[in-house]
């Protein structure tokens, strides 16, 4: 993740050194930015303006127009998912806590339950990433090849985390007691010295002291407080041929492995008074030492005596001579603050402790190549943001979850910026989104974080929500989406339909009610595209997009007029069921509900033509007229229509005064085209006839106007509302 | 930074524009060799592969734009044969009643998609460079900018069948004054009325070329010396935020400016602001006023040829990114008045400042693009010097290198970790 890096692509374009050459071909370079993943799409382009193409042909090869694509995020693998996902958890229950502390009020994170709660959280979080250290350094036996993440990074994070929660996340109630047995802990858990191996080596020895590594390994063990290896092998100078050293050495065995330790006490005066008679033993101790006549504190390998001094001097606590061991044994400023805390100041507090460690920091600066170093200098030093800006430097996760802690604990800042508007929590946390954000696939993870972020968060995630991968389209019969791909439109459709369901619920969530209109209209377009215009209705019913229904409507007319009835009455059947449900929706705009009323009735009619319910179907079309459902533009077809039903000969299927109806509107067609006007009442019928001009159309509706009269003939002879005339009350609805 | 993918050929002649679609799943291309392609990624591996591909234009295509996907599946290009052109794409076995797109006849695609020509817009007196679909909640439309100097917003009348576009305003951007004033008095004496805008635009442009014929241009990055298509309109970009109304960041002519101008339907468009280095915005103003100023020590000038307005994401103010070919990327910080409800009435509109907040000359050369990702956090820049930059805020919101691509071969080219044959696309 070295975003900072530059990255060659591949195949160059030019040599090195030759980048001049490259705009001097009458190129220029040019990029955009993916709404998917932040990818960056690179290419060479045309050194616009106007150079025409034949003047830099000869300076490249034609057919080679590369399109790079290059990214400043490495897309989490599995295992790297794994730990976001389950680390998201832990975050979100963090996010619960500090919900319900704003509804009980800001003290209630200062007692015990709330501390003791936080604590939890921060411990999920270190037995976590310590799992994933032990799976990670496990992984090269895998079959899938190295994890994305070594395990030297997962055990970075485990200890930066650790050092933290020695540090900033006490139990509770012992915030205020001394800390230097709590960071020895921590000390020799996540940074091993001296190594097993060297001990190994070493009590494999007849004389031990004889080996270069012996004193420095003894000197690390006491340093470190690890009391049994090093009682141990001063007790093999019991050997030595000094008497002096035979005689001290016995006397720093049991003094080694009696050091008072916090945890073996009740109270802390316990705990001082015996440190202190512990201290008084050393002294005595030394005054013994400096007994030693100068000629006997060699042998013949060493000074033996200056060795010994050094041991005796960490135990008492000597400052200058920590370090000085430190140095020698090429232990850094952490292992000093840490003996610190143990020989020179028992009692050391938290609090203190800045004071002491940026004293030792400035002899023995941290590595400012190792941003763990400087991430755990900051920690000890008491700057926890500027901790922050090393965490993220190791990872961002590791700077959003530690900034999110921090905050909850009142460690940093919890104003904004000015400037940017961001608070440092909220800046960690959303850069760590934006890493997220490099993989599609974690876009509800992504989400909650910038969620959690403040109004810029918020809007944020707006922009990925409404952005969340739904386009699977039909390629001809090969689909290209996310998943496997199929030859069966259906499911790649119910694909469709439960992302947009995912993201709808997520939405409802946040209440982001207008990104899930957004996201509603988009589906009832691909909805429409693929000709599933039930499914289309209802999302634009759910985004409130009347307009939007007007058009999945007129879409579904036109399959009238591209396929004919039968294919129309079959698209209705699957819009008819909404109509029910978007009529009873409040705010539904009357004109585009009243055209969606036309197409069910009209594929109504259809249907009854079709099952020869020719009764019906002329009732139907009576009252779709009386109640001006029929858009004008459709006036001509229905008219054509019509002609079939006046001509049935067995009975006559209208009454006197529908058939007067029928009549004027046909009147009004005719004289509408005499105006200027006939487009707008016969476009449905021109379309239908292709390629059919205005007068084709009049000519058809002649047809309907013999038709009405030879009708009104009938029924002049058999008399005007006579007992052959269909008595029927139309049935109104659907 | 590492690679992810390579299209190996993606057209016979140079590429000019490469567009990403709203989900980043697509991917638009065009070149000088007048047609347009529609690649289609596929996730589970990361490779492009063509959908359609057609001749689109008579010239070369210089840019493309996606229209938000609850319009459909729309396209808009634009051409150095000084039209735009509006594409839907339509599943097969829709009959539109336009024919579909020459392509499929020469040389049948795999695909069965078609995309059809649903309008031509003709309005530009000289190449278009670019065009660019305004944010979706304020409809279907718009906005082109061509070497006339004008910025033009179209609107789409009737969604269902694209064919009808409205030219709802035509702007000569070099013309429009530099800033809005508060009192009416100076805007009429500054707006010149339609009929002298064209008049002017025509002077202007003039001016423009004699700047830029007497002052040594930077670097050598200006092969249309003389040309009067050197200038002109170069860049256009939405404000994408709906509460500020129709916003659009414009530029034009080598005075190094980035106009601002507000459309609304009740009023002409006006200039909200002027990004300019100087301090007196005035003097930068390039109009028929200013033309004994080019005598005088003018700046060596130089064209902003590219603006990318910043999705806002909550933000109290606007970030604006500018690169210009005196090889400066910049990011203004824009911010609406604080005090707009001061007043209510006539020239009462909120002040709008803007601040440099970031300016790099890493590139060193002219810089040919800048864009943002999705939330605004990351900015790119392509320069001459055949790198990409990406550029990041710290948490002290001081805007900082994010690393960087480039086309020349490193030191440890044979090194680095590109695995090439997975992603190769042979076309």
């Amino acid at each position: 993740m070295n975003v900072t890096g530059h990255l060659g692509l591949f195949p160059p374009l030019v040599p090195p050194g030759h980048a001049g050459d490259f705009l001097q071909s009458g190129r220029v370079l040019l990029s955009t930015t993916s709404p998917l993943n932040d990818t960056l799409a690179v290419f060479a382009a045309a050194n616009v303006p106007g150079v025409q193409s034949s003047q830099h042909t000869a300076v490249y090869s034609s057919d080679d127009q590369p399109i790079f694509f290059a990214s400043s995020e490495v897309t989490p693998s599995s295992e790297r998912r794994l730990f976001i996902g389950d680390t998201s958890i832990i975050f979100a229950a963090l996010q619960n806590l500090t919900n319900t502390a704003r509804a009980r009020g800001p003290e209630w994170l200062q007692n015990e339950e709330g501390q003791r709660m936080i604590r939890k959280l921060a411990m999920d979080y270190i037995n976590f990433t310590k799992e994933c250290w032990i799976h990670a350094s496990q992984a090269p036996s895998q079959p899938e090849g190295s994890p994305q993440f070594s395990d030297d990074h997962y055990r970075s994070l485990y200890a930066c985390l650790s050092l933290f929660a020695v540090l900033y996340v006490p139990e509770y109630g012992f915030e205020d007691a001394p800390v230097g047995d709590d960071l020895m802990e921590w000390l020799n858990i996540h940074f091993i010295e001296p190594s097993t191996e060297e001990g190994d080596h070493l009590s494999g020895l007849e004389r031990p002291w004889q080996d270069e590594t012996f004193w420095p390994y003894l000197l690390r063990a006491t340093l470190r407080g690890l009391s049994k290896a090093a009682t141990f092998f001063i007790g093999t100078l019991s050997r030595h041929s000094s008497a002096d050293l035979r005689r001290l050495s016995g006397q720093v065995s049991p003094l080694l492995s009696s050091q008072p330790r916090l945890q073996n006490f009740s109270t802390e005066r316990d705990f001082a008074y015996a440190s202190h008679r512990w201290k008084d033993k050393i002294k005595t101790l030394r005054i013994e030492m400096d007994g030693v006549p100068e000629a006997d504190r060699q042998d013949e390998f060493d000074n033996w005596w200056d060795r010994l001094s050094d041991l005796i001097g960490i135990l008492e606590g000597r400052g200058e001579v920590i370090q000085k061991v430190c140095e020698d044994l090429g232990a850094d400023w952490k292992e000093v603050c840490v003996a610190w805390g143990v020989f020179t100041d028992t009692r050391l507090r938290r609090q203190d402790l800045p004071d002491i460690v940026a004293r030792i920091l400035e002899e023995m600066p941290p590595d400012p190549t190792n941003p763990e170093d400087m991430m755990h200098a900051a920690l000890f030093n008491g700057d926890p943001a500027r901790a922050l800006i090393h965490a993220a430097h190791i990872d961002p996760w590791l700077g959003a979850h530690l900034a999110d802690m921090m905050e909850v604990l009142s460690l940093i800042e919890i104003e904004a910026n000015e400037e940017s508007g961001l608070s440092l929590r909220n800046h960690y946390v959303l850069s760590y989104a934006q890493y997220l954000h490099s993989d599609p696939a974690l876009w509800r993870i992504t989400v909650a974080y910038m969620f959690s972020c403040g109004e810029i968060g918020i809007r944020s995630a707006d922009e990925v929500l409404a952005r969340v991968p739904m386009g699977l389209r039909r390629t001809g019969d090969k689909l290209i989406g996310s998943g496997e791909k199929t030859t069966e439109g259906t499911s790649n459709l119910t694909d469709l339909a439960r992302v947009v369901k995912d993201v709808n619920a997520t939405c409802y969530e946040y209440q982001r009610e207008e990104v899930r209109r957004v996201v509603c209209r988009i589906a009832a377009q691909i909805f429409v595209q693929e000709k599933e215009y039930g499914l289309a209705l209802s999302y634009c019913s759910s985004a409130e997009d009347w307009p939007g229904l007007g058009r999945v409507v007129d879409r579904v007319l036109e399959e009238y007029i591209d396929a004919g009835p039968d294919q129309f009455t079959h698209y209705v059947a699957s819009i008819a069921p909404s109509l029910q449900a978007v009529r009873t929706q409040p705010g539904a705009q009357g004109i585009f509900i009243h055209r969606l009323i036309f197409a069910v009735r009209y594929a109504e009619f259809h249907q009854r033509l079709k099952n020869q319910d020719l009764y019906d179907a002329a009732a139907d079309l009576m009252s779709m007229f009386q109640e001006d459902l029929v858009p004008k533009s459709w006036w001509g077809a229905i008219l054509c229509e019509a002609v079939t039903l006046i001509q049935h000969n067995a009975v006559l299927l209208f009454s006197y005064a529908s058939a007067c109806i029928l009549l004027q509107r046909l009147e009004e067609v005719f004289t509408r085209a005499d105006q200027g006007s006939g487009d707008d009442y016969l476009r449905v019928l021109m379309a239908k006839s292709k390629g059919s001009t205005l007068q084709d159309a009049l000519t058809r509706l002649q047809a309907t106007r013999l038709a009405l009269a030879k009708y009104f003939a009938r029924c002049a002879m058999i008399g005007t509302g006579g007992k052959q005339i269909a008595e029927r009350r139309f049935s109104v609805g659907v | 930074m590492i690679q992810t993918g390579l299209i190996q050929s993606a057209h016979n002649d140079l590429v000019t524009d490469v567009s990403y679609d709203f989900y980043g799943l697509r991917l638009a291309t065009c070149s000088l060799d007048q047609r347009i392609k529609v690649w289609q990624l596929d996730e589970s591996n990361g490779n492009w592969s063509v959908e359609d591909d057609w001749k689109a234009h008579d010239a070369a295509v210089s840019k493309l734009s996606w229209a938000h996907p609850e319009f459909g599946t729309i396209l808009a290009s634009s051409s150095f044969d000084r039209t735009v052109k509006v594409w839907e794409q339509t599943s097969y076995g829709a009959q539109g009643e336009s024919q579909p797109n020459g392509a499929s006849q020469q040389q049948p695609t795999p695909s069965s998609s078609r995309w059809m020509e649903r309008a031509v817009l003709v309005e530009a007196r000289g190449t278009v460079r670019a065009v660019e679909f305004a944010p979706h909640h304020f409809g279907l439309k718009l906005a082109t900018i061509s070497s006339d100097n004008q910025l033009r917003i179209y609107e789409c009348l009737e969604q269902s069948s694209l064919s009808n576009w409205q030219l709802s305003e035509e702007v000569d951007v070099l013309a429009l004054p530099s800033s809005s004033s508060q009192s009416s008095h100076s805007v009429a004496f500054a707006t010149p009325t339609q009929t002298s805008a064209a008049l002017d635009s025509a002077s202007a442009s003039l001016v423009a070329q004699a700047l830029q014929q007497s002052q040594a241009p930077f670097g050598q990055s200006r092969p249309g010396m003389g040309n009067r298509e050197a200038d002109g309109g170069w860049c256009i970009s939405w404000c994408k935020d709906r509460y500020w109304g129709e916003l659009i960041a414009t530029g034009c002519g080598i005075s190094g400016v980035i106009k601002i101008i507000q459309i609304s339907p009740s009023r002409r468009p006006a200039t909200l602001l002027a990004l300019t280095l100087d301090a007196s915005p005035a003097s930068h103003a390039v109009s028929s006023e200013t033309t004994t100023a080019a005598d005088a020590d003018v700046p060596t000038p130089y064209a902003v040829t590219s603006v990318a307005w910043a999705p806002s994401c909550g933000r109290s103010y606007h970030l604006i990114a500018t690169g210009s070919r005196d090889g400066h990327v910049r990011i203004w910080r824009v911010k609406p008045s604080e005090d707009g409800d001061v007043d209510d009435g006539e020239g009462g509109d909120p002040k709008w400042t803007g601040s440099v907040v970031a300016d790099f000359d890493h590139h060193k050369s002219a810089v040919g693009r800048v864009e943002w990702n999705i939330t605004g956090t990351v900015l790119s820049s392509a320069g001459n010097d055949g790198r990409v930059r990406l550029w990041k805020a710290t948490v002290g919101n001081v805007w900082r290198p994010a690393g960087s691509v480039g086309v020349e071969q490193t030191e440890d080219q044979q090194d680095a970790d590109v695995n090439m044959d997975e992603n190769v696309v042979a076309d």
